[in-house]
C-alpha cells in the first residue's frame, strides 16, 4: 500500500456547496494560445482548465508531471460529427476534427502548449473509468517516482448517442497524484489499495444526483468534496471511500488526518 | 523488470496466426490489396482480414456484435492462445490476471452503421442499441467476457502507440503486486472513420505503401487483432521472451506531425534502453514504426542516427500489414517476437530505393541472423510516443 498526495482541480463542479454550471464559470481563454485554440474542441478546453487548476495549486511545473485522462465514450460530438458526414457520399471529413477525434487529444494538446515531453496516456473503462483511471495514475505514480495528472471527463451525448450513454451534464475533474517527498506545498495524504468485495458508486451530493445522473465521469466527486471540505472544515476523521472496479472489486481511498493536510505521511 | 512472456498471437491481412506471418515474410508476399472496404471508393490499398464478413461470434457473445469484436475473437482463437490464457487461470485464478486492451476507434464502425439505421426519431433501432460496444473499452469488455476474467479492466486509446503502451501499464500493474499477470492486446479494424479521416489529412497512399523508399507517398491502412500474456517471471519458468524494457514519452510538438528533429522518439528509446540497463549497441534488431509517409520515416531515421551505430539492423514491416493503428505496437511485437525465435529480421517490403535524405541505413532485404534482443518502436498522433525492448530467454 502505497502513501500518496493529491491535489484537485474540477470543472462543473461544486464551490462549498453550490453547483456550478459552465455558464457560472466560464473556461479562461488564456490557457490555451491562440494557434491551439482555434482548432481545440470543447472537451479539449475544459480537461486542459482542470489540468490547469491542479498544476496551480500544487505549485508544480506541468512538464514535471505525466498525464493519463479518462473518459468511457471519447469526445461524443466528434463521434456524432464523424459518423454523420459518413452516411452518405462524397463524406468529406475535416482534416482538424479527424485529428481531434484521437482518445488523447487532450494529453497531445496539453503537452504542446506546456511544452511537455512527459509521458501520456488515455484510457476507457466504460462504467468503471473514473475509478480505473484513479488507479492507472496512482500505480504509475508510485512505480515511477513522478507526480501523475489524471482527468474524469465526460462530455454530454448528443441526441442520437443518448440511447447508449444518457450523460447531458458535461464534467472534468482532475488530480495531481505523487509519492510524498515530491512536493512541498499543501496535498492530502492518502492510500488507496483493491479490495475483492462489490460495492456500488458512493452517492453524490443530492444535488449533483439528477445532472449525473447516468454520467461516467462523475464517480470521484464525493472523493473531491471530501478533500475539499478538509481545506474549510478541519476534521482528524479519515475519510474512506470504495469504487467499484468491477463487479467483484473495488478501489479503497482512505484520506488520512485530512483537518492537517500535507503534515504527516507515513 | 521481470516480466515474461508466455503466450501470444496476431492475426492480420497476412492472415491468422503466427504461421501466416512467416509464410509471408519468407515469400515476400505483402498482405496488402487494392481498397475493396464497402462503402469506401478511396484509390488506396488496405490490408483486410478477409474472413471477417463471415466470422460469426459464438452465442453468449453476440450481444457485443460489432466488425472490431469479431476481428477479436477471431485474433483470440489462434496459435493455442485461448488455451494459454485458460492455463494460466487454472494455475492462478481468474481475478489475478488483469485485462490491458488498446484499441484507436474501437467498434465505430458499427457507429457509422447505426447512424445510416437510425429510426424516425433520429435514435439506434433496437439492433445497434449496444451500450457495452459503443464506447472505447468494447475491446477490453469483449476480452474479459470472451475468457471470464474478472481483474481490473481497461482500454488504453493514444492513437497509434496504443499497445505499444500496453506493455508498460501492464508492468507496472504487475510491479505493484495487485495482478500476477496480464492479458494485453490490441485489435483495430477498418471503418469508414479511419479510411476517409486519413484521406482528409492526404497521408494514404494510391498505392501499397513503401516504407523507408525516396518514392514513398504515404501510408496503406490496415486492421490487425494481437495479443500477448505478460507474468511474473517467476510464474513463467518455461517462457521463451521477457521485456526488458519500456520508454513512453510526448513530442510537445503537433497533433498530427512529428517532432521533426524526433525528440519525442529519442527520449522513448533512450528511456527504454535505460530501464533495460542496455547500451544502444546491444540492441541487434529494431521493428521501426515506418508507416511510409513522408515526415515519420525521415524524423525516424534521424533520430535512430543520434542513437544507435550504423550496423544496427533496422526495418518496417508496414508493407507487409499496412499500418494497423491501435494494434501496430501487438502485431509488430508478435513480428518481433517470431523473427527472434526463427533467427529471420524481415527486411523492408516496397523499399526498392532508400531515400538518400535519411541518415541511418535501413535493412530492406530479408536477413538470416540468430538475435537476443530487439526494440520495438510506436509513435502516434497527439505526439504519443512508445518503445519496447524484448529478450530471449532459456537457451
Amino acid at each position: 500500500m502505497t502513501l500518496l498526495a493529491l491535489v484537485y482541480g474540477v470543472h462543473s463542479f461544486l464551490t462549498g456547496r453550490r453547483f456550478v454550471t459552465e455558464s457560472d464559470a466560464p473556461l479562461q481563454p488564456g490557457l490555451i494560445p491562440p494557434r491551439e485554440r482555434r482548432r481545440a474542441p470543447q472537451s479539449v478546453k475544459m480537461a486542459v482548465e482542470v489540468l490547469d487548476q491542479a498544476c496551480s495549486m500544487a505549485a508544480v511545473s506541468p512538464a514535471s508531471a505525466a498525464t493519463v485522462f479518462s473518459s468511457a465514450m471519447g469526445d461524443m460530438q466528434i463521434t456524432d460529427y464523424l459518423c454523420k458526414v459518413l452516411v452518405a457520399p462524397p463524406r468529406l471529413v475535416s482534416p482538424t476534427r479527424f485529428h481531434n477525434s484521437v482518445h488523447n487529444a487532450t494529453t497531445g494538446y496539453w503537452s504542446i502548449t506546456r511544452n511537455s515531453h512527459a509521458p501520456t496516456s488515455a484510457i476507457s473503462a466504460l462504467n468503471y473509468t473514473a475509478s480505473m483511471v484513479f488507479l492507472e495514475a496512482a500505480v504509475q505514480a508510485a512505480e515511477e517516482d513522478l507526480p501523475v495528472l489524471m482527468v474524469s471527463q465526460e462530455m454530454a451525448a448528443p441526441a442520437a448517442l443518448r440511447t447508449i450513454c444518457p450523460s447531458d451534464t458535461p464534467i472534468s475533474l482532475a488530480l495531481l497524484l505523487s509519492k510524498p517527498g515530491l512536493f512541498s506545498a499543501p496535498l492530502a495524504p492518502f492510500r488507496f489499495g483493491i479490495q475483492r468485495k462489490s460495492t456500488d458508486w458512493p452517492a453524490l451530493h443530492p444535488d449533483l444526483d439528477e445532472p449525473f445522473k447516468g454520467n461516467f465521469g462523475s464517480g470521484l466527486l464525493p472523493l473531491l468534496a471530501a478533500i475539499a471540505s478538509a481545506d474549510s472544515v478541519p476534521s482528524n476523521a479519515p475519510a474512506s471511500f470504495e469504487f467499484p472496479l468491477s463487479k467483484s472489486a473495488c478501489l479503497t481511498v482512505s484520506l488520512k488526518n485530512r483537518g492537517n493536510i500535507g503534515a504527516q505521511y507515513e | 523488470m521481470s516480466l515474461a512472456i508466455t503466450g501470444y498471437t496476431a492475426t492480420s491481412g497476412l492472415g491468422c496466426g503466427v504461421e501466416c506471418i512467416q509464410g509471408s515474410i519468407l515469400g515476400n508476399r505483402s498482405g496488402l490489396r487494392k481498397n475493396d472496404f464497402p462503402g469506401c471508393d478511396l484509390e488506396t490499398w488496405i490490408g483486410r482480414v478477409g474472413v471477417l464478413e463471415t466470422t460469426l461470434l459464438p452465442r453468449h457473445l453476440e450481444h457485443l456484435d460489432s466488425r472490431n469484436n469479431r476481428l477479436t475473437w477471431l485474433g483470440l482463437q489462434q496459435d493455442g492462445f485461448l488455451a494459454s490464457v485458460f492455463e494460466l487461470i487454472d494455475r492462478i485464478g481468474v481475478d489475478r490476471i488483469g485485462v490491458v486492451m488498446a484499441t484507436s476507434t474501437s467498434s465505430i464502425g458499427r457507429t457509422e452503421e447505426a447512424y445510416m439505421h437510425l429510426d424516425d426519431s433520429g435514435l439506434f433501432p433496437a439492433k445497434y442499441c449496444q451500450p457495452e460496444v459503443h464506447n472505447l473499452h468494447s475491446p477490453g469488455i469483449f476480452v474479459a467476457e470472451a475468457t471470464g476474467l474478472t481483474g481490473p479492466s481497461l482500454t488504453i486509446s493514444t492513437a497509434c502507440s496504443s499497445s505499444a503502451k500496453v506493455f508498460a501499464t501492464a508492468s507496472r500493474w504487475i510491479n505493484h503486486g495487485f495482478v500476477d499477470a496480464v492479458l494485453l492486446g490490441g485489435i483495430d479494424s477498418l471503418c469508414l472513420s479511419i479510411l476517409y479521416g486519413f484521406n482528409s489529412l492526404e497521408l494514404l497512399s494510391s498505392g501499397p505503401c513503401r516504407p523507408f523508399d525516396m518514392r514513398r507517398d504515404g501510408i496503406s491502412i490496415g486492421e490487425a487483432a494481437g495479443f500477448a500474456l505478460l507474468v511474473r517471471k517467476d510464474l513463467a519458468p518455461e517462457a521463451e521472451f521477457e521485456l526488458l524494457g519500456y520508454g513512453e514519452s510526448s513530442d510537445a510538438y503537433h497533433m498530427s506531425h512529428p517532432h521533426p528533429e524526433g525528440k519525442g522518439a529519442i527520449l522513448a528509446m533512450e528511456q527504454s534502453l535505460k530501464r533495460a540497463g542496455l547500451p544502444a549497441s546491444s540492441i541487434e534488431y529494431i521493428n521501426l514504426h515506418g508507416t511510409a509517409s513522408r515526415a515519420n520515416d525521415l524524423v525516424e531515421s534521424y533520430a535512430l542516427s543520434r542513437l544507435f551505430p550504423t550496423q544496427t539492423l533496422a526495418s518496417s514491416t508496414k508493407g507487409w500489414t499496412g499500418h494497423t493503428l491501435g494494434a501496430a505496437g501487438i502485431l509488430e511485437t508478435v513480428i518481433t517476437l517470431e523473427s527472434m525465435k526463427h533467427g529471420l529480421l524481415p527486411g523492408t517490403l516496397n523499399c526498392d530505393h532508400p531515400d538518400p535524405e535519411f541518415k541511418f541505413p535501413i535493412l530492406t532485404e530479408n536477413t538470416q541472423k540468430p538475435i537476443r534482443t530487439a526494440m520495438m518502436n510506436s509513435f502516434g498522433f497527439g505526439g504519443n510516443n512508445a518503445s519496447l525492448i524484448f529478450g530471449r530467454l532459456n537457451d
